[in-house]
């Protein structure tokens, strides 16, 4: 399944009554849709060590699936993660085990052709030797399936997000608070108009006082707008001296009812001219976007369209959602239908060049884009995103991590004493370890791979060796960065990566399961986004410290 | 060492480990984040695991009370060595008192409801162990650690109390769906299936409420109880109907000055609404209640409202006494929605699907398995900074607050900072839940465990040194120098379980700090009434820095409906204060007077209204 189309599910209205019941907290969360993208998932785990942080990951999986999941869990690796597989699924959800184990030894299961086709997202759990994960991620990035690989040690771990090139998301539940778009800058004249007779009288006083208390605050601001214009030279209030003096206008009005003070609160949350996020020009821009052809994905489409609108109007399609206020109900409904018409106005211009769209790009009309689809892209547009999916960093024995375009960006952050990119660069130099200490079968996957700190005796001669890559690895940044760290930040930043090291090598590839359990969530959690095609999932690199409870993420 | 030990002791280090085999926890509840906390205690290795207590509130299913033997049953595969003693009961359960709680080393929380909180917060604070407290919301979570005297509680930051409605606003003027819907779900329900209005917590008589309009809301359900006797009868739904959507919107329409600044109500009828249905209305009602996604139309509406009507009438003829609203009693939420649904055509409000009427009922929080599995992973953390605490100082060094333990944020929605930390605070010195000094109270029960107020009185003059003082237990104030009329009578009758708290709040001029004393009945020889420890020095209250006499003393008590639904919280900052509180600002009154079983309370502006008479 090619991922980056982005097709929302429909809405399902005949769901079995008691999957729904069951999941019905969830299914308030990310709707039928996003339960349907879950359930259709096919997901390839790779566990290694002690394996318990994936399978904690399963089970968060598993829970929120229904009871004859078409999810599969391959689990390759050690035979123990049969057992604890099976336990995992028998341990909260005992009607699922369509998920199964895949005992055949990873050396060749793994350099089977087709093997990673079943599945639409791969989890690969460290250690696991760089030759597998080279190979996880050219699957992933020839097949546009989305790949994790994650690092649970002791107090410690982090995990790695490897998206497509190109992953928008629509549906992006932002704040309640970020979405009232009410256009009152720019109002259209039924809008003008309607709040021209809601204030009628309001000046010269015949306004009855019930009618006075009942006038929307929209259109009370609509109303001292206008007269604020008239005082500006027609222009609007701008700056923030500007919006609290308006404001003050707004208060005089009527300082004791209700509609006036909510009418003051809203100047500031909603006087915005309806720019466009720098985001979403971004997605204007890009060249997916700009260069369309046959095989553009619906949401590329709509983009162009949408893209030519604002082009158009300067301003994005209206959501069409009004915020309760204190009002007549039969106001407040007329409100509403103005702002739903102009919404229904507007999504249809963009249906309508999408179309023409359609045909110049000479898509099948078997292929045509769903209205729906167009009308939840306009809703959301403030709020659309792009994920420019980037390749892991893996380490082989003996050669130097190329940074890229990171390069810059990660050394400057190794000189924030709070950042956490210390601990990547450990785990980093703890896989160029595992890989270094590799034989012939461990780098096939046939036998476990030595860990740093595993041995009885090996604390302290490892943290040693763990540390000096590590420190090789600051060094080979810094130099690919062209920059330069001078003494004392110097030693203060191989400290940091040091401490990171050394408590690494202490746990011996150890989980703690509390942490290994908190990874498995913060996993299953990304998951889900990257599923449901919802929310905004990390980008690209989540570093945990267990000892301090905090995370950090960053684009590495 | 066994082999599953090896990990955790590389990671924890010997000293803790050891500790964390040895410790003895309660976990309280055993749902979401409890079976999560759980699983991570018996895999981390705490060895010892007595009193798993799956705390659930009183009355309710009985299928919860299996939980905690599920889950034990299930969390001792992972060990068999972890010994798991798992309780079905309630928490507030007189078995469960503060010598219960003294034997643990820490207690952690993972329930779902305020009251069972607040509760094992106080008894943690009173048997001075420390408490791990959680909740989620969606994708977000919050982990606490609590210990009397070290951090703050889980009291000393206010807690939102649950919305109620003026009534008028439900039952003559509704303007937003969520008021047709309480008025389906807490008055036209209960009046029709249950137990009546007055004792829904929904809704509440406000000072904007008229008296006159109160008086006619009275008559009002008067009749719909005749109305219930026709239950059974083929023209039951009518009568209903024609009698709620009817009559009753006609007499308000009647009431024109309501309507001068809103859009006056138009009442439907029964036969109105049915004209032009082909089918049989009962059976197309059915057929709807399956599509919960869409809105019904009015006329579909009357259909639901009519099978929904039938289905309760024939389970309760068929022997259910009392019908209550469970947001996943189906039969009851079509019931609700529609009967909201029709409410809202008449006042012209927005109509919603059943699907959404559900969560605004059911008042349900969107939960998933991720975030409850990382707040139980980060309980357990904390738990080990705690434990390590109490091992003492490593090397010398000094001692963060309760080894470092941090509050804990989850957010996993957000991309930036999906875990954040806060430093604990220190305890908020007016709280009145943990500013108090804790103390035991044993009193014998069974035969002769007749102590009276006027010897526990006597007792704390002795014992603790106080003069002028008040005594206040959860039902409002029994003892001070101007009530004496309860001296003569038993104890018992103020201290209804084995682990309720009584409050002596000192009125002398230099008042000391409030005296919580956590009771605990027992059987055996010892002396009818007995202080623990014997004697008590109580500090004295720090001085206030600002005199806050002079204006918000209803603010500052919190004089709002969730003072009478539960009293113990008047008991707050000092008795004598809230008493001046009282008189000047004439908010909240409440005595028990000399008859104990009923509470009477004087409502002296109307602002809060609970009279059982």
């Amino acid at each position: 399944m090619a991922v980056t189309d982005a097709d929302v599910p429909p809405p399902l209205l005949d769901i079995p009554k008691a999957k729904e019941k069951k999941y019905d907290r969830q299914l308030r969360l990310w709707g039928i849709g996003g339960q349907i993208a879950l359930e259709e998932t096919h997901i390839l785990l790779i566990n290694s060590g002690s394996g318990v942080t994936g399978v904690e990951m399963l089970k968060n999986l598993v829970l929120p699936l229904i009871h004859h999941p078409r999810l599969r869990c391959g689990v390759g690796g050690r035979s123990r993660c049969e057992l604890l597989h099976g336990r995992c699924l028998a341990w909260q959800v005992p009607g699922s085990r369509d998920g199964h184990a895949i005992t055949e030894p990873l050396e060749t299961f793994i350099t089977k052709d087709d093997v990673f086709s079943p599945y639409n997202l791969i989890v690969a759990a460290a250690p696991t030797h760089a030759n597998i994960l080279e190979r996880i991620q050219t699957h992933s990035q020839t097949l546009h399936i989305p790949a994790f690989y994650f690092h649970s040690v002791g107090y410690l771990s982090s995990f790695s997000l490897l998206l497509p090139p190109a992953f928008p998301i629509v549906d992006t539940h932002p704040d309640s608070t970020a979405t009232t778009d009410l256009r009152l800058l720019r109002p259209w004249s039924a809008l003008s108009q309607f709040a021209k007779e809601k204030a009628e009288g309001l000046e010269d006083g015949t306004i009855s006082a019930p009618d006075k208390a009942h006038i929307p605050w929209a259109c009370l601001l609509l109303h001292y707008l206008e007269q604020w214009k008239q005082q500006h030279d027609g222009k609007v209030p701008n700056t923030y001296k500007e919006k609290s003096e308006f404001r003050n206008l707004v208060r005089a009005g009527d300082p004791n009812e209700e509609n006036f003070e909510e009418a003051y609160a809203a100047v500031l949350k909603t006087l915005n001219p309806p720019t466009a996020p720098s985001a979403v020009r971004e997605i204007f821009a890009a060249p997916e976007t700009q260069q369309l052809d046959a095989a553009s994905s619906a949401f590329w489409l709509i983009a162009n369209a949408v893209a030519q609108f604002y082009a158009k109007h300067e301003q994005l399609p209206l959501p069409g959602a009004v915020p309760d206020m204190k009002a007549q109900s039969a106001d407040y409904i007329m409100l509403q239908n103005i702002y739903k018409s102009k919404a229904r106005d507007d999504c249809a211009e963009v249906v309508t060049s999408v179309r023409e769209l359609e045909k110049q790009t000479g898509r099948s009309p078997k292929q045509a884009v769903d209205e729906k689809e167009v009308e939840n892209f306009c809703k959301g547009a403030a709020h659309i995103h792009l994920v420019r999916g980037r390749p892991l960093q893996i380490a082989h024995a003996g050669q130097i991590i190329a940074f890229g375009d990171r390069a810059k960006a990660m050394a400057s952050e190794l000189n924030m004493p709070e950042s956490l990119i210390g601990l990547h660069i450990a785990f980093l130099a703890w896989d160029e370890y595992v890989a270094t200490h590799s034989t012939p079968a461990s780098q096939a996957g046939g036998v476990g791979l030595k860990v740093p700190g595993s041995g009885a005796d090996d604390f302290g001669i490892d943290t040693q060796r763990v540390t000096g890559i590590a420190h090789k690895i600051v060094d080979s940044l810094i130099k690919e960065a062209g920059t330069f760290v001078e003494d004392p930040e110097y030693s203060e930043v191989k400290d940091r990566v040091g401490k990171f090291c050394m408590e690494i090598v202490r746990a011996g590839g150890g989980e703690l399961h509390n942490i290994a359990s908190l990874t498995g969530g913060l996993l299953a959690q990304e998951v889900i986004k990257v599923i449901t095609r919802q929310y905004i999932p990390v980008d690209n690199t989540c570093l945990f410290d267990g000892v301090a409870s905090r995370t950090q993420v960053l684009r590495l | 060492m066994q082999r599953r030990d090896r990990g955790i002791a590389q990671s924890l280090g010997l000293p803790l480990t050891k500790c964390v085999k040895e410790s003895r926890v309660l976990l309280v509840g055993a749902g979401g984040i409890g079976c999560e906390v759980l699983k991570n205690l018996v895999c981390c290795g705490f060895g010892s695991l007595p009193g798993a207590a799956s705390s659930k509130k009183p009355g309710i299913v009985a299928h919860q009370e299996a939980k905690a033997f599920v889950a034990k049953e299930t969390a001792s595969q992972f060990n068999p060595s972890v010994n798991i003693d798992a309780h079905h009961a309630s928490i507030f359960d007189s078995q469960y008192n503060v010598e219960f709680f003294e034997t643990f080393d820490l207690v952690f929380n993972a329930l779902d409801n305020l009251a069972a909180r607040r509760h094992v917060n106080r008894m943690c604070l009173a048997a001075d162990v420390p408490l791990i407290e959680s909740g989620t919301t969606g994708f977000n979570g919050q982990v606490q650690a609590i210990k009397k005297g070290v951090t703050e509680c889980y009291d000393c930051n206010p807690k939102p109390v649950q919305k109620s409605f003026p009534i008028c606003m439900i039952r003559s003027t509704p303007s937003q769906p969520i008021h047709c819907i309480v008025w389906a779900k807490s008055y036209l329900l209960p009046e029709l299936f249950g137990t009546s209005e007055e004792e829904s917590a929904d809704v509440a008589v406000t000072e904007g409420d008229s008296a006159d309009e109160i008086a006619k809301l009275k008559e009002e359900a008067e009749a719909l109880k005749n109305v219930r006797r026709m239950m059974g009868k083929s023209e039951f739904a009518q009568e209903v109907f024609d009698k709620v959507f009817h009559d009753d919107i006609e007499r308000l329409r009647s009431m024109t000055e309501m309507w001068q600044s809103r859009k006056a109500p138009k009442a439907l009828s029964f036969d109105g609404l049915k004209a032009g249905l082909e089918t049989d209305i009962i059976e197309h009602g059915r057929t709807l209640t399956d599509q919960d996604q869409v809105v019904w139309s009015v006329q579909d509406d009357l259909a639901v409202f009519t099978y929904a009507l039938d289905t309760l009438s024939n389970r309760c003829l068929t022997g259910e006494k009392v019908i209550e609203f469970d947001k996943d009693d189906k039969d009851t939420l079509d019931f609700v929605a529609s009967a909201a649904n029709l409410r809202s055509h008449i006042f012209d409000i927005p109509l919603h699907s059943e699907w959404v009427i559900k969560q605004m009922a059911g008042n349900i929080i969107p939960a998933i398995a991720t975030s409850n599995a990382l707040t139980a992973s980060l309980c357990v953390m904390e738990g080990f900074k705690i434990l390590r605490s109490q091992l003492g100082s490593v090397g010398g060094k000094e001692e963060a607050t309760l080894g470092g333990a941090k509050m804990v944020f989850l957010n996993s929605r957000s991309t930036e900072r999906m875990i954040t930390t806060q430093t604990l605070a220190p305890p908020k010195a007016d709280c009145p839940v943990c500013s108090p000094v804790y103390a035991k109270l044993r009193l014998r029960n069974g035969e002769g465990g007749e102590a009276t107020l006027q010897e526990l009185v006597d007792l704390l003059k002795e014992k603790v040194g106080h003069e002028d003082f008040a005594i206040t237990t959860e039902a409002g104030i029994i003892y001070d120098p101007d009530l004496e009329d309860n001296l003569e009578k038993p104890l018992k009758d103020y201290v209804t379980h084995g682990n309720s708290f009584i409050t002596v709040s000192d009125e002398g001029d230099e008042a000391k700090v409030d005296l919580v004393l956590s009771t605990v009945t027992q059987s055996g020889e010892e002396a009818e009434l007995q202080l623990l420890p014997d004697s008590i020095m109580l500090p004295f209250k720090p001085k206030k820095e600002l005199p806050a006499e002079t204006n918000g003393h209803a603010g500052e008590i919190r004089a709002t409906p969730e003072v009478v639904a539960a009293p113990t919280t008047t008991s707050s900052a000092g008795a004598k204060r809230k008493r001046e509180a009282d008189e000047e600002s004439e908010s909240v009154k409440k005595r028990v007077m000399a008859s104990k079983s009923e509470v009477h309370v004087v409502d002296d502006d109307g602002a809060i209204l609970l009279d059982d008479d």
